[in-house]
């Protein structure tokens, strides 16, 4: 009888785990595909084939170019500018802010939460933000994209989530230790929440790395355009700077990669926070 | 949802906290509050809407927003926000009062200060300003030209159902409720509200900053949407009352395009989205090699970090119909299409018939590995033990997903199909990205429409684009709102 039971299993193992690996090798060459294939003519000095998949002349010119061409290389520091500014700030403010919201017994403090999560509900929309901006005279100039970012409600309840999951006992404990308020937060929610702070200051990272939205309505100064903005002109609008010699093909596939470049190093190392960010918020929001 | 006394989470339907035994009241005197929040949100649109009507022009209207005295509207509205913010802090009889002084106000300007008439602009040194002449409402109604606009009644209606909203709230407190006292809610020794502010000083120095900001950035714009009632031309809005929202509804095609644009691509990606990512969280639950997994979610994560623009950039590049083009040439090459020449392939995104398609396989792409971490998580929370359960009772493969997993996952997709609708009207970068002239038709969603219609030359109509902008954000919200109701009766906890 347990022979049979064994025999059974034994076949079961062979054929639907094979599948499924080769379905999910499957995927994975789909979404690696597209990258491999611009990295690959980023690196050719070659017009690019369609069904090459190593690059025939190599050459690194194309990343030379993003590197060294003013146009290019300015959008570039002014992306890494806005990052690491306007991370820091959002971090500040969401940090902060998620501490008060977890004062559960500090008059209005339910004021202060209904006013953020309304927030979520409402807002003024594209035209009044633009025309506060304009009121602001922030118009052209990085305020405009760094401060409306940075007060993000929705990784401000992240944080107070995170925060939530400290003890109570440790609190009290510190309270009746005679600590002050000021003192618990950062003798032991900041200590405590160094994961929490990566996650969200990762999110922030990539917000502001990414944006493109906020420069294309607020900034209209060709000088503190972001990188995203440039590659989009550069590969959509097929607007290519002078770069001497080197076929603008490669020139679009590296400005790409470099726009990619600093989360696909970091990401494999930080991957966990990403996901435990989004599990939080989903799960305890 | 957590317990008032000790935070704990709570169970789903717990009548009483398991740590503290406080008894939970949710459904306790807050439920008929939104009565009178909903009248003072009815009366506050009211507010906007034209109180006399031409019945010839729809464009002379007046109300609020072209008294003499301007500063009545802002009265108006401190008095409404006053009310609902002593609603919510649980002092409704205090907003009665309120309420009472947002109709007095309401009166006073409708009945002694005089409106504005629009009569054109004037030069003067310091730029152009708008020239008015002074109106009163009496004069206007024996006119014969006018009529009482839909905003008196509305204003009316708002105002009657505040009120008979904090009765009911009202009449409530004489039912007793045996709930806990007050004073035994809190861990801290019972204080006054003074000493209990002075304590926590330092809590409001540290929400400063973030309060500050969303006061500019979120709650100023807010302010900013009366504009949707004004002409808007680069300069010197003045009061035409609902003319844009007249326009909106029966003149312009490009705006309903681009409201069912945005339904239409919104909902059909997050369906597709969803679908994707409960199929691949399912398959690769059931791989047992752990190196393998991890390598799999850390692929399948990844382009979710690409901004969209990278994403778009990326598959212009491989979409291209030429020779550089991977997708095309593979095509020619593979499949003999295009006569064998990849530059007369298919222009996957210039060419309103595949841009949508090409639209979905794109986002599937970028956000399905995503999508599974959730799903992910409640997976490896299923109990082994039901499995061998199941296994014992000669379950294969199939019947164990069938059976345990997706009834286990149910919860997780609601939850996860929820929280996306609440986003739908948000539609915009992706879009944005992709889109260009040969397939705005197919492509233009609200928020692009609103971007190209300012920004995209020509004279900006302010006025116009914050019409659109408010009713995209007036469904958002309503939807955010019935999603949260929704997710409050799934999972027992609100989305906001």
């Amino acid at each position: 009888m347990s022979e049979i039971v064994v025999k059974k299993k034994k076949k079961k193992f062979k054929v639907f785990p094979l599948v499924n690996g080769l379905i999910f090798i499957l995927i994975s060459l789909i979404i690696l595909l597209p990258m491999w294939k611009v990295i690959v003519d980023s690196f050719d000095a070659r017009a690019g084939y369609g069904m090459l998949f190593w690059p025939q002349v190599v050459t690194v010119d194309g990343y030379k170019e993003v590197l060294t061409n003013a146009v290019l290389f300015k959008p570039f520091l002014i992306s890494v500018f806005v990052t690491a500014v306007g991370s820091l700030l959002g971090l500040t403010l969401s940090t902060l802010g998620a501490y008060v919201l977890i004062q559960y017994e500090m008059p209005g403090r339910n004021f202060f939460a209904n006013m953020l999560l309304f927030t979520m509900i409402f807002n003024g929309g594209m035209i009044p933000t633009y025309l506060v901006m304009k009121n602001l005279h922030l118009l052209n100039t990085l305020g405009s994209v760094i401060f409306p970012l940075a007060i993000n409600v929705y990784n401000l309840v992240l944080m107070r989530n995170f925060f939530e999951g400290i003890p109570g006992s440790l609190f009290e404990a510190a309270q009746i230790d005679g600590c002050s308020p000021m003192g618990i937060f950062f003798k032991i929610v900041l200590p405590l929440s160094k994961a929490a702070i990566a996650s969200i200051g990762l999110m922030f990272m990539v917000t502001f790395w990414n944006d493109y939205t906020n420069f294309k309505i607020y900034i209209n100064d060709n000088s503190l355009f972001n990188f995203q903005i440039k590659l989009r002109s550069l590969v959509m609008d097929n607007d290519i700077p002078d770069v001497g010699g080197v076929d603008p093909n490669t020139v679009k596939n590296a400005a790409t990669i470099v726009a990619i470049l600093p989360f696909m190093i970091m990401y494999p190392f930080l991957q966990d926070y990403f996901v435990q960010g989004v599990n939080v918020g989903a799960v305890k929001e | 949802m957590q317990c008032k006394s000790c935070n704990t989470e709570l169970p789903k339907h717990a009548k009483v906290c398991p740590k503290c035994g406080t008894k939970v009241s949710d459904k306790g005197p807050q439920n008929l509050k939104v009565i009178a929040i909903a009248g003072a949100v009815i009366a506050f649109i009211g507010g906007l809407l034209p109180f006399v009507q031409n019945t010839g022009d729809i464009e002379i209207a007046y109300s609020f927003m072209n008294i003499q005295m301007s500063f009545f509207w802002y009265l108006y509205m401190i008095a409404l926000v006053a009310t609902i913010l002593l609603c919510v802090a649980k002092r409704e009889k205090l907003s009665i009062i309120t309420t009472a002084i947002a109709g007095v106000i309401f009166a006073v300007s409708m009945f002694v200060s005089p409106f504005l008439e629009y009569a054109g602009r004037q030069q003067v040194k310091g730029g152009v300003i708008n020239k008015y002449n002074n109106v009163m409402l009496g004069n206007l109604l024996s006119n014969g030209e006018y009529t009482l606009g839909l905003g008196f009644f509305v204003v009316i209606i708002g105002l009657v159902v505040a009120v008979i909203g904090v009765f009911f709230d009202i009449l409530k407190y004489f039912k007793k409720e045996i709930n806990v006292d007050a004073k035994y809610m809190t861990n801290s020794i019972n204080k006054s509200v003074w000493s209990m502010i002075y304590y926590y000083r330092w809590f409001y120095v540290m929400f400063l900053p973030a309060f500050i900001f969303v006061l500019i950035f979120n709650y100023w714009p807010m302010l900013g949407l009366r504009y949707a009632f004004t002409s808007y031309k680069i300069t010197n809005p003045y009061y035409i009352g609902i003319t844009h929202f007249y326009e909106m509804a029966t003149a312009d095609i490009y705006f309903w395009t681009a409201f069912k644009n945005t339904l239409y691509l919104s909902i059909i990606k997050l369906i597709l989205n969803t679908g994707a990512a409960v199929i691949i969280s399912l398959l690769l639950h059931e791989i047992s090699n752990i190196i393998f997994k991890k390598t799999v979610q850390t692929i399948i994560y990844l382009p979710h970090f690409m901004s969209w623009v990278v994403t778009a950039s990326l598959f212009r590049l491989i979409l291209a119909p030429s020779t550089s083009g991977m997708v095309n040439t593979f095509l020619a090459e593979v499949f003999g299409m295009f006569g064998g020449n990849p530059s007369n392939g298919i222009f996957f995104l210039g060419d309103p018939r595949y841009w949508v398609g090409s639209y979905f396989v794109i986002n599937v792409w970028k956000d399905t590995g995503w999508g599974t971490i959730l799903f992910l998580a409640t997976l490896s929370g299923i109990s082994p033990e039901l499995y061998e359960a199941a296994e014992i009772d000669g379950a294969n493969r199939f019947n164990k997903m069938r059976f345990i997993t997706l009834p286990a996952l149910t919860n997780t997709i609601i939850t996860v199909f929820i929280l996306n609708l609440a986003k739908v009207m948000n539609l915009f970068e992706s879009v944005f990205v992709l889109m260009n002239d040969a397939v705005y038709d197919v492509s233009n969603v609200l928020q692009t429409f609103v971007y190209y219609k300012t920004f995209g030359g020509g004279r900006p109509d302010y006025g116009y684009t914050t019409a659109v902008g408010l009713f995209r954000s007036v469904v958002s919200g309503l939807l955010v709102i019935i999603c949260n109701y929704a997710s409050k009766k799934v999972r027992g906890r609100g989305i906001v």
